[in-house]
């Protein structure tokens, strides 16, 4: 057992940080303070993103077949650690080097794997995912867009809400369903996913006005939307396994503790400025915070250390889940109520925090989810009878 | 970075497994708020695994890995202060059981009534008062350690200098021992809300239930691995925030595993209290969660 870090990793993490400070304009926490679906961010996420291709950081956790560099695991997460510090400058593109390529790879035909991950490679490709409609968010089999089988591909119709990044995207990985009626399996067997391209007729997209920063969350419509069969993704009956290996890639993992605790370290700083360090209310506030994000960082290391060893994935991460949003919520609590002006224009990189800290429990997928994931699998407890 | 325990490691909890299985006492059937085990305490020391600190190719991880699995059993034995704290105040391993207070001699202190010696923090500084011939009167409480005071405070006092020292490893060894007890106490009642049935299902069919044991989980885990690096790296700034974190969970945790076992985790004779009642214990130690929780603060970002 071991909680300190190689030298090669210690050696790792200068780098990422020399890179980012070489890298990061002197504007960065503004541009960071519109949230990562903005167009702002959306934009410079491709500075970004081509930057850390240069410097061979991009996707060198791939495997050297797809052209990674089959990094280890923990060299990976100290990148990612660094990054959400920061306040996580790859902005949408974060997905398509966590789960979008991986897997593409192991589940995408040839022609797919050479459209689509060149530009993820390149740190140029916006992705979309198609998965929450307005009856279906965490209990996603409950999904209703449906997806005709027609010659030569899909026709598509339905929504989609609460799409992150779907206004400047350039390819939504999407969960629609064939009718039974029209040859579709039933139940989640019915669902099928399919790769859009954004531009296609029939789509369109519509922002929605939200408390967590502008282009993050949208309504996407589909009239009749063509998609070919070639961008059909897995053989049909499949999207579910494809599904579950993907929520496993996407959900956990993320180091947002990284970020909490830069934001708290700040917060402090102010506080220790404004002479409010001595009252011991302030202290131990902020030591309830700092250890909250402790547990969440610890919780999280369990599993990457899964990951490292090459464990088989297990239900350990809903905890992990919790604890990060236990983590985000208690700095956001401790900042809002001490340093209210930091929502007020005082700090960016604050507000930043707050807007990623009060959708944490939610996106995703609800933490209460991840509860009865904990309690089921985790705990071994038994399911609640359903009505 | 590595969560894997060493061969090692692995070799002590093995070990540490057989003595339990060979010494433990037959499981209380007596209704009493607190229950010894001296044999298996008899057999620890003599097998070495409370002065395995001291050992050359062993250190703090390894004392807290003991003191943690050594919490989760129903009796109450002198581990974590022998283990964790005297090696580092070069107190002779002999000189054992070690009982903590602070403050005035003759606050209430677990294991007293058999300690050899008492290690005082008082204001910043550490004290020692061997206890070889001292009156010490019990007390009586529902609190699950044997409590004890000291009646006769005229006794000598050494002092061993700065109270850093001891206060963080009496953090430590206050977060692997929380760990340790909240960990036995929560499978206690996840066995029981899988088996007790109300409304035709198991109560821990119930999502209400299950959503507070899940996040009684986390507690339990993210304790167990702050008290470990804790352990590991011996700094003050982990090990204050490791027993504030530790500490601030008690209230809700106690209160949530008493709550699925009703009125039965009232009595003496559901074990439930023996790790409740300990944890209860805990919380008040070295000023409380928040306490710690300053501390952990000064350390990371000063005064």
């Amino acid at each position: 057992m071991e909680f300190g870090w190689s030298p090669d990793e210690e050696a790792h993490r200068v780098r990422v940080r020399a890179v980012l400070h070489r890298t990061l304009p002197a504007d960065w926490e503004q541009i960071s303070m519109h949230g990562p679906g903005s167009a702002e961010q959306t934009a410079f996420s491709k500075v970004m993103c081509a930057a850390l291709a240069r410097e061979g950081l991009l996707i060198s956790h791939w495997p050297r077949a797809f052209g990674g560099e089959d990094e280890a695991v923990w060299r990976q997460f100290i990148l990612g650690e660094e990054l959400w510090e920061a306040g996580e400058p790859r902005g949408p593109q974060y997905m398509n080097v966590n789960w979008v390529g991986p897997v593409m790879m192991r589940f995408g035909t040839a022609a797919q794997l050479d459209k689509y991950l060149p530009p993820i490679r390149a740190g140029q490709a916006v992705w979309c995912q198609g998965f929450s409609e307005p009856s279906a968010g965490s209990d996603l089999a409950a999904l209703r867009t449906e997806a005709l089988p027609v010659e030569g591909g899909y026709r598509v119709t339905g929504a989609k809400i609460w799409t992150s990044y779907a206004g400047l995207a350039d390819t939504c990985f999407l969960l629609a369903r064939v009718p039974v009626t029209q040859g579709g399996l039933g139940g989640k067997a019915a669902i099928v996913i399919l790769l859009v391209d954004m531009r296609s007729p029939g789509i369109q997209v519509k922002q929605i006005p939200s408390l967590i920063g502008e282009g993050d969350i949208h309504e996407v419509f589909f009239d009749q939307v063509f998609v070919p069969a070639t961008e059909r993704f897995g053989a049909e009956g499949q999207a579910w396994e494809i599904i579950s290996y993907l929520l496993q890639h996407e959900r956990i993992g993320i180091p947002r503790y990284a970020f909490s605790r830069r934001v708290l370290d700040r917060g402090v700083a102010r506080l220790k400025r404004l002479g409010r360090w001595t009252d011991p209310s302030v202290r131990d506030r902020a030591g309830r915070a700092l250890a909250y994000c402790e547990a969440a960082r610890l919780l999280i290391y369990r599993i990457v250390d899964g990951k490292a060893r090459s464990l088989p994935p297990d239900d350990f991460a809903a905890l992990a889940r919790w604890a990060t949003v236990q983590a985000d919520n208690a700095v956001n609590d401790f900042l809002t109520e001490f340093l209210p002006d930091g929502l007020l224009g005082a700090d960016p990189v604050q507000q930043a925090h707050h807007q990623r800290a009060i959708a944490a429990g939610i996106a995703s997928g609800a933490a209460e989810i991840q509860l009865n994931i904990a309690a089921q699998r985790w705990l071994d407890l038994p399911r609640e009878p359903r009505r | 970075m590595d969560y894997s325990l060493t061969a090692d490691q692995a070799s002590i909890l093995d070990g540490l497994e057989q003595l339990i299985e060979a010494h433990s006492p037959a499981a209380p059937t007596q209704p009493r708020t607190v229950y010894d085990a001296p044999s298996l305490e008899a057999a620890l020391v003599e097998s070495g695994y409370l002065g395995i600190a001291r050992e050359a190719d062993f250190g703090l991880l390894e004392a807290a890995l003991v003191t943690e699995r050594l919490a989760r059993l129903p009796w109450a034995v002198e581990v974590a202060a022998s283990a964790l704290v005297a090696p580092a105040l070069r107190i002779d391993a002999q000189l054992r059981p070690v009982a903590l207070c602070s403050g005035n001699l003759d606050t209430p202190a677990r294991f007293l009534r058999t300690a050899q010696v008492l290690l005082v923090l008082r204001d910043e500084e550490a004290l020692l008062v061997r206890l070889e011939g001292a009156k010490i009167t019990p007390v009586e409480s529902l609190l699950a350690y044997p409590y004890g005071r000291l009646a006769d405070c005229s006794r000598p006092v050494e002092h061993l200098g700065d109270a850093r020292v001891l206060r963080r490893r009496w953090r430590i060894a206050l977060a692997a021992e929380a760990a340790g007890c909240m960990a036995a106490a929560l499978a206690l009642v996840l066995e029981h809300v899988r088996n007790r049935h109300a409304f035709g299902r198991p109560l821990g069919a119930f999502q209400a239930i299950q959503h507070r044991l899940a996040m009684a989980a986390e507690a339990v885990e993210a304790s167990r691995w702050l008290a470990l690096r804790a352990a590991w790296s011996d700094s003050e700034q982990d090990a204050a925030t490791a027993a504030g974190f530790a500490q601030a969970q008690i209230p809700q945790l106690t209160y949530d595993l008493h709550q699925f076992c009703g009125a039965m985790g009232l009595t003496l004779e559901f074990p439930l209290h023996l790790w409740t009642y300990r944890l209860r214990a805990l919380l008040g130690e070295l000023g409380g969660a928040s306490a710690q929780l300053r501390g952990a603060a000064e350390a990371t970002w000063g005064l």
